[in-house]
């Protein structure tokens, strides 16, 4: 390397600086992963859909359950262009954000707004969406035009769902 | 060429590189995006007053000592020879227990696939701590065991260990019948450092919440964990064996009626006093009880007492833990105020008829374990892992 140096001109180096700072940029936006949920991520949510109904399932790698559950909303959404759903996997111990998005994929939830709990601090995380919920999944947020948040824990009941979306529409 | 350039330049591309090279790295390996890891201390005080701590750290298992209740430590001495894939779950956890002549056992579980099936270990050393045998299985049926529990009976000094086993599941769905849950198993060492034949004492429990274990009497273990009951309800039972090798009836503990199709990943936890009283504490959310709650039976055949609630359910109340020392009961569990994790702490001397207000001992800021209890010599004291602070024995004074 030291006896390369002297020979290589500045115009040499910032093209493999180019080079260097291409591959970096693709290597990184091939790698289609959840948004990393930490603290604060809560507040930054709710104000990126302020104003507009909005459905937040939660859900986990680890709860077998939300995997048999996650294709419905898969279907949910190809039925009701009106459903703005965001994915937030809340999975007590966080994982690989790189998992939870072959599983979004799978289940054809993968072109979604997508998150990921990232902080082991979970009792935090949790107590910024709801100071009541002790980390049960699958939970589904549905949150009014004004802030209002309607719960439904446990397996959703889409009828309810659309029920929900059916009022949005008529306000 | 002046010769000062190039090198600035080419520290410039180096570092850069060295920056790109750890985003790189931080987004497979570090936060956010980390695989998960355990991260679990479980303390057992030695007949000499050796404190024992086994750690769940990545990959391995460590234990160390400590002859000043916690103030300094030992180097740690490897149990896992080899990296395992710890099993990381909320609930899971590495377990020790030290026996009357000073040995000590170690179990743990790892994860054999992605589909969260376990297979428990157990490693014993017989020289004080020194060494470790290497990790054998506790059974020999490899479908999938969690949550494996680990107590000596006081009054043999025989080590009994209690987990959830899955073997059930696969022979009962092959004859077209469902099977919710994992079984309560069981096996008693038997005499040479390993576990004898392994026995079921129940099916269709709930298959991923720590289970609690407390002695009746010379051979006589009792179990405390989260049931399945017809519809999917998972409320908790005792059972509590008529003798070594003889499981008794379940015993209800409370009906919550908390139908959930998921697991809560949230155990309880058992204690059982001199007077013979039997004593739980145990999370639930169903929609007419929520949050942590205790009660009490006045001996193993009775019913429980009614339940009585030990927090406010929007502080996020966990991870109890009872400890019966003496004449005095422990209770101590987790909450979160909105900034804080702490440990609140009640006592009782009745026998948990009347319980003592509850006292604040510890705090912390980020991630911790669950908050355990130990006891030697008439004092006890509250174990606890913690991310910012690291790991803390901190005596329970009676104020």
């Amino acid at each position: 390397m030291s006896s390369r140096t002297p020979s290589m001109t500045i115009a040499r180096l910032s093209a493999l600086l180019a080079l260097l700072l291409t591959v970096f940029a693709v290597g990184r936006a091939e790698a289609v992963e959840p948004q990393p949920f930490a603290r604060g991520s809560w507040a930054e949510l709710q104000a990126r859909h302020a104003g507009q109904p909005t459905v937040v399932h939660l859900w986990g790698l680890t709860c077998a359950p939300c995997l048999t559950e996650l294709p419905h909303w898969a279907d949910l959404q190809r039925e009701r262009s009106d459903l703005r759903l965001v994915l937030l996997a809340a999975d007590p111990v966080p994982q690989p954000p790189v998992r939870v998005e072959e599983m979004l994929s799978r289940s054809g939830l993968d072109k979604l707004e997508s998150w990921s709990f990232a902080d082991r601090f979970n009792e935090r995380l949790r107590y910024e969406i709801d100071p009541a919920w002790s980390g049960e999944l699958p939970r589904t947020l549905l949150i009014d035009r004004d802030g209002t948040v309607t719960t439904l824990p446990g397996v959703a009941d889409l009828g309810e769902v659309r029920a929900w979306l059916d009022r949005q529409r008529t306000h | 060429m002046r010769p000062s350039k190039m090198p600035s330049l080419l520290a410039f591309l180096v570092v850069l590189l060295m920056a790109c090279a750890a985003t790189a790295q931080h987004h497979q390996h570090g936060k956010p995006g980390a695989a998960p890891e355990a991260f679990t201390a479980t303390p057992a005080f030695g007949p000499d007053g050796t404190l024992w701590l086994a750690r769940a750290t990545a990959d391995r298992i460590t234990v160390e000592k400590s002859t000043d209740l916690g103030k300094t430590f030992s180097e740690p001495v490897s149990v896992t020879p080899e990296p395992m894939n710890l099993d990381w779950g909320p609930d899971a956890r590495v377990r020790i227990a030290a026996d009357p002549k000073g040995g000590l056992i170690v179990t743990f579980a790892i994860f054999q696939d992605k589909n969260f099936n376990g297979r428990a270990f157990f490693s014993r050393s017989l020289d004080k701590g020194a060494s470790f045998t290497p990790p054998r299985p506790i059974t020999a049926d490899t479908t999938s065991q969690r949550f494996e529990t680990v107590a000596v009976d006081p009054s043999s000094g025989r080590v009994f260990a209690a987990w959830l086993d899955k073997r059930n599941g696969p022979k009962a769905r092959a004859t077209g019948k469902p099977y919710p849950g994992a079984a309560l198993a069981y096996a008693w060492e038997d005499g040479d450092g390993a576990f004898g034949k392994t026995e079921i004492a129940l099916d269709n429990t709930c298959e991923c919440c720590r289970l609690g274990v407390a002695f009746a009497g010379p051979g006589r273990p009792a179990v405390v964990f989260r049931n399945i009951f017809p519809g999917s309800v998972r409320d908790h039972a005792v059972v509590t064996f008529k003798d070594p090798a003889t499981p008794g009836p379940l015993r209800r503990v409370s009906t919550d009626d908390w139908k959930i199709e998921a697991c809560p990943h949230h155990g309880p936890s058992i204690a059982i006093a001199p007077d013979g009283s039997y004593h739980v504490a145990w999370f639930t959310d169903a929609p007419s009880r929520k949050g942590l709650f205790y009660a009490r039976a006045d001996n193993g055949d009775v019913p429980f007492g009614a339940p009585r609630a030990l927090s406010s359910p929007n502080r996020q109340p966990a991870r109890p833990y009872l400890l019966s020392d003496g004449q005095a009961l422990h209770l101590v569990w987790k909450e979160f105020d909105g900034n804080k994790s702490v440990v609140h702490w009640q006592l009782s001397r009745d026998s948990g008829r009347h319980w003592s207000d509850t006292r604040t001992v510890a705090e912390t800021a980020d991630a911790s374990d669950h908050p355990l209890l130990v006891a030697h010599d008439g004092h006890a004291y509250l174990s606890w892992l913690t991310k910012n602070e690291g790991y803390r024995l901190i005596p329970l004074e009676d104020r």
